[in-house]
Formats: structure tokens, C-alpha cells, sequence
């Protein structure tokens, strides 16, 4: 299919509404990544989305846009809450994956010395990597628990501080959570792997403040240069993907209820009102919940580690939580539309909320700089923290992009890598 | 992946799926369980029987050491699967799949054998 991009602005490239197109297709990106863009189906993706029941305005994608399954990676999508659809294929296998930094009172230069033995003590203290289970097993009743409570439950338990929920979107709790309708699988996969933070494009990387570009807003997020970060980036693990698999399965089975041709299968979905849409909603919440809660349990066994590796106490360490924001979620928000307040479901998947200073939902520590914006690099290459911007709103139902986005796929990466030292490479920039 | 006819691709394709995840040989006592899913059409059936191999490594810690599909039809496949528990000593996890996508999955019968593409999400 050759899809038609006319440029906008800058910036700013326009899929126009075509055949079954209910809205036309809006991507966020310079003349070079438009170019890219046409080398895969992701711009099909974005049209795709687009002849969805309920869609508001534009189908979206933000910069880093590339080939999903159904919705491309980095696309946003808004359905009008009583005529739209919710679709498991806009939220990801991944439910609230998502990213959580934290800052330190530690200079690099203080930690270079030791960093090889706490990289290794890391290693040891967090579950990481392919069939990781977590130190934490939890009973059928407890995981109920988290799939309602999200990281307050986790918080209460001694994993952390109150504060920490202060600075988590949605406080850590997304409301609408119902563990009674997820399926004994989707239990089952959850009882081992609360706090891994388990192996794909997942991580916990130590990073240095390399440089300061807006000296106002990094003293609002306690930033400094020079300064010793831990930036987490993991999500609801086999929960969250047994969810996504339970819907997508029955949302197939009844989609000919919603009287439309799905250009593919896996943009399944259900109208939000139904009871079927409505009960993915109340099991897509445990799961961000239970993301939530992982996370914050990742972020604890951090803080201990940092702790036993430097042999140093909490209150030098300062291993403060800057932010935690999610990038895999379909969530019910009130925006403007045509100078109208709707009540919509924005569909983030692949894209991070970004709020201007002075929203509602901005934690008040900081209310004047935005919320934070947590972008992460590819490994060896730099990690963004932004603020939200009042434009956003308008133009992306507050969202922008959520990493570094991807030129190549795995097996294509893998191939180009075959030979090279990465280690050493890494080894040789300081890493 | 392919097979000579579709149950012996959809066969295959269990195997693949199994040894993508895991690998290993362990000498325990192999538990039998009887699998049967419903689906739209093969491609959805594929996903479907693909999804339960999944979730027995997943969910139940079980590594399929065998299979043998005893009927298939475009909508409903009947298959026994022989299994031991995942053991950390002996199987090594190869790859965390966290789904089977339908994402451009095709099922289809070439000329003088069946041949299937599926993506999962890793």
C-alpha cells in the first residue's frame, strides 16, 4: 500500500483521509526520519488505526514511530468515549511498560572507582534477564492486591516511601482496576515476577548528567551536571502480556458486533461502552497497576543496592524518585476538541504523557516546570529528560515520544553487530 | 516453518515455538495433557494452539518434550502434549516470548507442502 505524506510544517507530516480513513493520519518528524518511514508498513499502521470506530481528530504517531503489531510503536490515538473503541492492539503485549528515574547526591567521579563492583551487586540483587523470577512471591490474595492497589500496596509493604507515590503518574494507582475479571492465567503468570525486571529492551542503566540544556527546569527536577542517575525501564511482565492475549482472543470473536472490516487482526477491539470493552479496561488497570508496583519494587532494591555496594547510608545517598511515567496504556482523559471538553480515551502505545506546567494531573512539586518527559537512549548514547509543554495538548493529546525509536529490527541490529566488540566499545566511550 | 501436511506443520510449529524458548534434556517422568482449541480459521487456530504451548512454559513451568496431533480441523485442533517440569539444573531459557502475534501470520499450502509465517513478540 504507498501511503501519501504531504508535510505540514517542519515538523509535522499529514496522511490524508483516504477510503476507510475516518480522520487523516498526523506524524511527528524531520524530512530525514519521513524519508525512513516509507521503508516499512508503519505509515500503513497509522491509516489503519485511523478507520477505527470513534477516532478523534487524527491518528497519530510521535518521532520514534516504527512497526508494531496492529497500532505502530510511538502511535496515539483518542476515541470519543461513547461512540469509540478500546483496543488491546493500542496498548501493547506490554501493558504500562514504562520508564522510572531516579537521582542521586553521587558525582560520577565518586562511584567510577567502584562502579564495576556495583554493577556486579546489581546484577546479583535484581532479577533481570530472560525467565527471571522475582524475590517476592506472591499469594493469589496479595496479587489482587497489587493488580488494585498498584505501587501503594508495594509501598506499604515496606518497598519504598509515601513520597515515592507522589511522584508517580496517577500516584502509582490507575483507577478502574477489578482483579475479578482476569482469567487463572493471567493470575497464574503474575504470582512470581513482581520486582524482575525481565529481558527485551528492558533495563536499569546508571547514568551521568551529561549536560544541562534549561538550568530552571533541571533545578526542578534535582538535576545537576555531573550527577550519578538510575533511570528503569520494565513493565507488568507475564501478567500484563496473558491480559493483552486474553482480549485480543475474545475482542476477535465479537468484532463483527462493531459491523466493520479490520484491516488486521491484531487491531481487535471493543466498543467502550460494551461490557467486553469495559472489563479489558478493568484488567488493563490491574496490569498497569501491577507495572507499577514492579517498578517501585525495582526502584527499592536499587536504593538497597546502591546502599550495600558504596556502603553508604539513605540519607547520603539521596536516591530520590525524579519520575515515573508510562508508555503502554489506554487511559480516559478529558481534552479539548474544537474548542469543546471531551471525555476521550487516549491510546498510548509506544508514547509518554507529557503534561504543560500547571495541569491537574502534574505532581505539585512540579507544578511550574511540567511534567517530566523521561526519554531513553539506545545503550551507549544519551537519555533525555524533557518537561511537558502547553502544546502538546493540543497537538498530540499530551503525549510525545518515548526512546530512541528503531531504523533496524532485532534480527537486522543483530546481523549489522556480528564481529563487533560491543562491550569493549562501551568499555572504551567510559560505559 | 513448514510440514508435509498442515497437522504435521502445526506440529512443527510447536516445536519451534518450544525450542526457541528452551533448551535441555530432562530424564523425569513426562506428564501427558490432552490440548484442544477452537479458532476462526487455521491462522487464528495457529495462534490459538501456539498460545497454549506458550502458556505451559509460561504459566505452568512445563517444557513440552513431545506432541502428536490427534485431529485438526480449519476450526478445532486436538492434540496431546507430553511434559516434565522446568528445571533451572537442566533447561536453559533461551528466549522470554511474551506472545504469539497475528501480526502478518499466514497459513497457507504450497505445492507439495504446508507453510506458516508467525511473529512473536519477544
Amino acid at each position: 500500500m504507498d501511503i501519501k505524506l504531504e508535510k505540514i510544517d517542519d515538523y509535522r507530516w499529514r496522511i490524508p483521509k483516504t477510503g476507510t480513513m475516518r480522520v487523516p493520519g498526523v506524524i511527528f518528524s524531520d524530512e530525514h526520519l519521513a524519508k525512513e518511514l516509507k521503508r516499512d508498513e508503519s505509515l500503513v499502521q497509522v491509516a489503519n488505526v485511523a478507520t477505527l470506530p470513534g477516532i478523534v481528530k487524527h491518528s497519530l504517531a510521535m518521532p520514534d514511530i516504527h512497526w508494531g503489531y496492529g497500532f505502530p510503536i510511538g502511535g496515539v490515538a483518542a476515541f470519543d468515549i461513547d461512540e469509540g473503541i478500546v483496543s488491546p492492539g493500542g496498548v501493547g503485549y506490554d501493558i504500562n511498560c514504562g520508564c522510572r528515574l531516579m537521582g542521586t547526591a553521587l558525582k560520577a567521579d565518586e562511584i567510577r572507582p567502584v562502579m564495576r563492583d556495583l554493577v556486579s551487586v546489581l546484577f546479583k540483587n535484581i532479577p533481570t534477564g530472560v525467565g527471571s523470577r522475582g524475590s517476592i512471591s506472591l499469594s493469589k490474595k496479595d496479587e489482587a492486591r497489587v493488580a488494585f492497589e498498584g505501587a501503594a500496596w508495594v509501598v506499604k509493604k515496606g518497598f519504598g516511601q509515601p513520597e515515592d507515590l507522589l511522584r508517580t503518574e496517577d500516584l502509582g494507582t490507575l483507577e478502574g482496576a477489578d482483579p475479578t475479571v482476569l482469567s487463572d492465567r493471567a493470575i497464574q503468570r503474575g504470582l512470581d515476577q513482581l520486582g524482575t525486571l525481565g529481558s527485551g529492551n528492558h533495563f536499569l542503566e546508571v547514568q551521568v548528567v551529561d549536560q544541562i540544556f534549561d538550568q530552571r527546569l533541571a533545578q526542578a527536577f534535582h538535576l545537576f551536571e555531573g550527577q550519578i542517575t538510575v533511570l528503569i525501564h520494565s513493565g507488568s511482565r507475564g501478567f500484563g502480556h496473558q491480559i493483552c492475549d486474553d482480549f485480543l482472543k475474545e475482542m476477535g470473536k465479537q468484532v463483527s458486533a462493531l459491523r466493520i472490516e479490520l484491516p488486521d487482526r491484531q487491531l481487535a477491539c471493543a466498543r467502550l461502552k460494551s461490557d467486553l470493552g469495559r472489563r479489558y479496561l478493568a484488567a488493563m488497570a490491574c496490569a498497569a497497576n501491577y507495572a507499577w508496583a514492579n517498578r517501585q519494587v525495582l526502584m527499592h532494591l536499587t536504593r538497597e543496592t546502591f546502599q550495600e555496594a558504596l556502603s553508604i547510608s539513605p540519607r547520603d545517598l539521596k536516591m530520590n524518585l525524579l519520575y515515573d511515567v508510562c508508555h503502554n496504556i489506554a487511559k480516559k482523559e478529558l481534552h479539548e476538541v474544537d474548542g469543546q471538553e471531551r471525555m476521550l480515551c487516549v491510546h498510548r502505545k509506544g508514547a509518554t504523557r507529557s503534561l504543560p506546567p500547571g495541569h491537574p494531573n502534574v505532581p505539585e512539586i512540579y507544578h511550574d516546570a511540567g511534567q517530566p518527559v523521561l526519554i531513553p537512549g539506545d545503550m551507549g548514547t544519551h537519555s533525555y529528560v524533557l518537561a511537558g509543554a502547553k502544546g502538546a495538548l493540543d497537538k498530540s493529546f499530551g503525549s510525545s515520544c518515548h526512546g530512541a525509536g528503531r531504523l533496524l529490527s532485532r534480527t537486522q541490529a543483530v546481523k549489522k553487530a556480528k564481529g563487533r566488540a560491543i562491550n569493549r566499545e562501551l568499555e572504551d566511550k567510559g560505559i | 516453518m513448514r510440514g508435509s501436511d498442515v497437522k504435521n506443520l502445526f506440529e512443527n510449529a510447536a516445536k519451534v515455538l518450544v525450542h526457541l524458548m528452551v533448551k535441555g534434556e530432562s530424564l523425569k517422568e513426562t506428564l501427558p495433557r490432552k490440548i484442544s482449541v477452537s479458532g476462526e480459521d487455521l491462522a487464528d487456530l495457529m495462534v490459538q494452539w501456539l498460545g497454549e504451548i506458550l502458556y505451559l512454559f509460561e504459566g505452568e513451568k512445563e517444557v513440552v518434550t513431545s506432541l502428536h496431533i490427534e485431529s485438526l480441523m480449519p476450526s478445532a485442533l486436538k492434540a496431546w502434549v507430553n511434559t516434565v517440569p522446568f528445571d533451572p539444573e537442566i533447561h536453559e531459557i533461551l528466549s522470554e516470548i511474551k506472545a504469539v502475534t497475528y501480526h502478518q501470520i499466514d497459513v497457507a499450502p504450497k505445492r507439495d507442502y504446508w507453510e506458516a509465517k508467525v511473529i512473536f513478540d519477544i
